[in-house]
């Protein structure tokens, strides 16, 4: 079924008879019977669909470049963002760049290039969107994350109104998002639609563009890392202790353009064309690496910097009985990861390539050497699935990264299955779980999303969970907006729009 | 919402009996002990009476006031710093209220060298928290001279701008994790604070409160910052530090020509080339570095040119000295091509001096008070290419109202790695002279009026001007309202200040 053909005219009256849908086809490739599908073009265009959403309370959800799409399973809007996809401005004088929402991390990067700069990529990849929400990347340690690098926003609550934080609202310019008195960016991720929005942007010492040679996907770079003032490196070390310490040594020296915590299997994903030669090459570098490592990418200002820099790492390495992954040294592969690494396009090789599908326990801000204990508890129940055979078998390994020079960081570990069988993908299930009630009895971290209901979490976390309701029920009393079960009272754990929609009166209203 | 005569009545009935119970019979004053003798500054907007002071000990008795300030409608007015105040925020902007003052609370909780991050009680001073992180080897990212009993945790609440932009990385730090008690009485913990686990049982697993945003997809503290109070009562923050460098150069450029200086803090601060990185005018240089007054001042004025841009570069644990001399390599070559010259002196100041200075409180008295023994602030964020065009606006209206506009200070301080830059003008004034005093007030009205046409976005509105500047956006403003009634329902934390 679909909304009445009454509703669906209005909706037609705002964007158009060519940008909205209801044909079953269409339908299909959105992979959900419930929606139709309405294309945006602007602003305004997306506050009245949603003004439209709440007068008939029918719930919507938007999507902007879609990392993952979790369907409902109920009528409902869909708001499919990609005719927003402007690259509004460049400011390099004062380092941000305005995007609309369908603008990809690739798009903007590639300009930004031109200029000598460069933008933060959520660890998801490049073909994510390039707005500042949410979404820890690789050079983190350098162009911090998501959360912290938004300026002006356009944004539309889930009641359709348009509002304008900072700079724009005041004067209609792209510089500041916080202001006049508290900063609204503290609710930004409670829902609605962000149409446009200013994100920091940071200097790039590599070239304009990369000179790329060769067919896909065996694409290789013309020039040595070193002819660019850069250089990539692999390290292991004797245990993670000094691992970490090398890590924070090295945010804390501000010598590091990126430093990526790939366990060798990430590594041999990322080099590697087909699983059948990514597996050789795992294999090869266990039998290489001395303990767990990470990659690093030095870059260089001018020709002194990048010497200092050389200097310095060589002498944290040395102090941590670090080694270096001889294959990496190789510049054909170095160049390799070079640009995958900074152009952030590995991320699918090494999530989804070996088995299909992935999940992953994460915690995204905190230190990696904050969650070092309880997640080799993960690595060690992991390794128990691979032996198994339920999960893909890479090193089993959890990962991090420093980010904003070590002050803060991203941890992770993540198994890779095939999401068709049954066993495997319930057995993850239970290793995230179990993992994830680890993390609130050892006070460690709030699990991912989905590990939890998020009632049994928020009560251990200052009732995180009722103020986001009251929040929630501030800017969305109709009820249309996204819900999705990180973040809600009454919510269960799959996803996104769940129990409040099913019009169960029992699920219905938030326990506040 | 209660209306204001109910909340006065309130306040009338309250006894003192009730707030000595909860803090103490040494910890409950009258209202007239606040009251400062000398106004500092302008623009406190009216002057309501208060009816007590009280001096909290612990966040049990800040959640207790919060507890009986809603059950007897009264209003709180928080204070984490002790006097001089400036900018109105902790004067009462309706009658009857109890102000909270902090200064009692002075906690250093903890510094963690390996983390990087100090938590502190609102009432410790940047003179207290300076030598308590320097122990460990870690610095703060401080404001410009702030005055002697300014609160650290006030600082950053109030979002001031801090003097090494290479460290700022979002307009919200150095703050980093704070326990509140919001206005209906709940406390609750930001960011990685939050839990699970008490704070020691974070500590025990090796964490630390350091992660701001969350938990959830909220950013609360963002909702806290900028609030004037009028959300909660902070009772502890923790904030990031910075490492000590183990060598320093210090350096000053002087120049008439401003957008050559800005050229080149572009650069400097695009490659994250030097920590310390501000411009002032020559009134400001002077005020700050003059000892002796108000002879050397002048001399020291005469000597400097229009503008000063000083910065610091600085080598860290590892083969200091190669690191700065690459850097100064690097800032040579932007020297050369932007035509300026980057020395140890300028005029009768040296570098050197200069960065002892930064590195520290201002001495007494208060740097801003030496010249004239009063300041009015008018500051707001901006971005480089205009700064000449709004200088020039405030310069020709302080012609226009009879003040100088060559003895107004004026503070240039990138921001957000860059992206913004604070801009600060200081009008010095004798507060025992009424002609002068009226000149400024009159001078300031008009002049944020003037600087907002031209861009300047004032995001940190004090006194008589916040409600005009934040009222200019309904929707901003009907969104505010609706987080207000979520975190302080009975409007008891600091009426009349904002929009609230």
């Amino acid at each position: 079924m679909a909304i009445s053909k009454d509703v669906y005219k209005e909706f037609e009256d705002v964007v158009g008879a060519e940008n909205i849908s209801d044909d079953p086809v269409i339908k299909a490739a959105y992979r959900s019977p419930d929606l139709t599908v309405v294309l945006p073009g602007n602003t305004e265009e997306v506050a009245a669909v949603i003004k439209l959403c709440n007068k008939h309370k029918i719930p919507y959800k938007a999507q902007s470049t879609g990392w993952s799409f979790m369907p409902p399973t109920y009528d409902f809007i869909f708001l499919d963002l990609r005719r927003m996809n402007r690259i509004i401005e460049i400011n390099e004088k004062n380092m941000y760049a305005v995007v609309e929402p369908y603008v990809i991390s690739a798009e903007l990067q590639g300009e930004l290039f031109k200029r000598g700069m460069i933008c933060n990529v959520k660890g998801a990849g490049s073909t994510c969107t390039a707005l500042a929400m949410s979404g820890h990347g690789h050079m983190g340690l350098t162009t911090s994350t998501g959360d912290r690098n938004d300026l002006a926003t356009e944004w539309v609550t889930d009641e359709g109104e348009i509002i304008r934080l900072g700079t724009l609202g005041a004067s209609d310019e792209w510089f500041c998002g916080d202001g006049p008195g508290p900063s609204l960016r503290g609710i930004l991720r409670g829902g609605g639609v962000i149409t446009k929005q200013a994100t920091k942007v940071y200097h790039w010492p590599g070239p304009s563009e990369y000179p790329l040679e060769g067919v896909s996907p065996r694409y290789t770079l013309g020039k040595k890392p070193s002819d660019l003032n850069m250089m990539v490196r692999y390290f292991s070390f004797p245990s993670i202790e000094k691992l970490v310490e090398a890590e924070l040594k090295i945010g804390e020296s501000e010598i590091a353009f990126e430093l990526m915590g790939f366990c060798p299997s990430m590594v041999s994903s990322n080099i590697t064309t087909s699983n059948e030669e990514d597996f050789a090459t795992l294999d090869k570098f266990t039998k290489e690496v001395q303990g767990p490592g990470f990659m690093v990418i030095i870059a260089g200002n001018f020709d002194e910097d990048f010497a200092y820099k050389k200097k310095a790492l060589a002498q944290i390495i040395k102090e941590t009985d670090g080694k270096s992954l001889k294959t990496v040294e190789d510049p054909a592969v170095e160049s390799t990861l070079l640009f995958q690494c900074t152009r952030v396009c590995a991320s699918i090789r090494e999530t989804f390539r070996a088995g299909g599908m992935f999940s992953s326990m994460m915690v995204q801000g905190q230190r990696y050497d904050n969650h070092v204990k309880w997640l080799e508890e993960g690595a060690v129940l992991k390794r128990e699935l691979i032996k198994k055979g339920l999960v893909i078998a890479d090193d089993g390994q959890q990962f991090g990264w420093g980010e904003e020079q070590g002050h803060l960081g991203h941890t992770e570990i993540f198994c890779r299955f095939n999401p068709y069988d049954e066993k495997s993908s319930k057995a993850v299930q239970e290793w995230l779980g179990k993992l994830g009630k680890r993390a609130l009895d050892g006070c460690f971290a709030v699990p991912a999303m989905g590990v939890l209901p998020v009632d049994e979490i928020g009560k251990r976390v200052s009732n995180y969970h009722v103020w986001f309701g009251k929040l929630k029920k501030a800017f969305d009393p109709n009820e249309v907006g996204e819900n999705t079960g990180y973040s809600y009272v009454g919510a269960d754990i799959s996803g996104v729009h769940t129990s409040i929609y099913k019009k169960e009166p029992e699920k219905a209203s938030p326990k506040q | 919402m209660i209306k204001k005569e109910k909340l006065v009545e309130g306040a009338k009935i309250l006894r003192a009996g009730k707030l000595i119970e909860i803090v103490g019979l040494g910890n409950v004053f009258s209202g007239t002990y606040h009251v400062e003798k000398t106004p500092h500054s302008i623009g406190f907007g009216n002057s309501f009476r208060t009816a007590f002071v009280v001096k909290p000990r612990n966040s049990d008795d800040i959640a207790k006031l919060v507890k009986l300030a809603n059950d007897t409608q009264t209003p709180l007015v928080p204070v984490s710093s002790g006097p001089p105040h400036f900018r109105g925020d902790s004067a009462p902007g309706t009658g009857g209220a109890v102000i909270v003052d902090l200064t009692k609370m002075k906690k250093v909780i903890r510094v963690d060298r390996a983390h990087r991050v100090a938590m502190v009680e609102p009432g410790v001073t940047f003179g207290e928290l300076i030598p308590a992180v320097k122990k460990e080897g870690l610095r703060l990212n401080m404001p410009l001279l702030p005055r002697k009993s300014k609160s650290v945790v006030g600082s950053m609440l109030e979002r001031e701008p801090v003097v090494m932009p290479k460290y700022h990385w979002d307009i919200s730090d150095p703050l980093a994790c704070v326990e509140v008690v919001f206005g209906n009485g709940e406390m609750f913990r930001t960011g990685q604070a939050a839990g699970p686990g008490t704070i020691e049982e974070q500590w025990a697993a090796g964490g630390a409160q350091k992660t701001p945003y969350g938990p959830g997809p909220a950013q609360w503290y963002r909702l806290i910052q900028g609030a004037q109070g009028t959300m909660g009562i902070v009772t502890w923050a923790s904030l990031r530090c910075e490492l000590l460098p183990k060598l320093e150069e210090p350096f000053v450029v002087g120049s008439p020509d401003l957008d050559k200086l800005f050229e080149l803090v572009h650069w400097l601060v695009r490659l994250r080339l030097v920590n310390e990185c501000l411009v002032l005018n020559n009134s400001n240089l002077a005020a700050l570095v003059a000892k002796k007054w108000p002879g050397d001042y002048q001399d020291l004025k005469d000597s400097l040119p229009p503008w000063v841009l000083f910065f610091n570069v600085a080598g860290y644990d590892y083969f200091p000295e190669e690191r700065v001399s690459s850097q100064i390599k690097g800032i040579s070559d932007l020297t050369n091509r932007i035509g300026v010259e980057a020395e140890r002196a300028v005029g009768r100041v040296s570098a050197a001096e200069m960065l002892k200075t930064v590195q520290r409180p201002s001495a007494e008295p208060y740097w801003k008070l030496r010249y004239r023994g009063a300041c009015h602030d008018i500051f707001f964020i901006t971005t480089y290419e205009k700064l000449e065009g709004q200088i020039g606006v405030m310069q020709e209206l302080a012609n226009e109202f009879g003040y100088p506009a060559s003895d107004m200070g004026i503070y240039l301080q990138p921001i957000v790695q860059g992206a913004n830059c604070h801009c600060e003008f200081n009008l010095f004034y004798d507060p025992e002279n009424p002609s002068e005093l009226n000149r400024v007030e009159e001078l300031s009205s008009f002049a944020v009026t003037a600087l907002m046409a031209t861009g300047a976005f004032f995001s940190r509105p004090y006194g008589k001007s916040a409600r005009m500047i934040v009222n200019r956006d309904a929707a901003y403003v009907e969104a505010l309202t609706r987080v207000k009634e979520i975190l302080d329902p009975n409007r008891v934390m600091n009426p009349g200040k904002l929009c609230f």
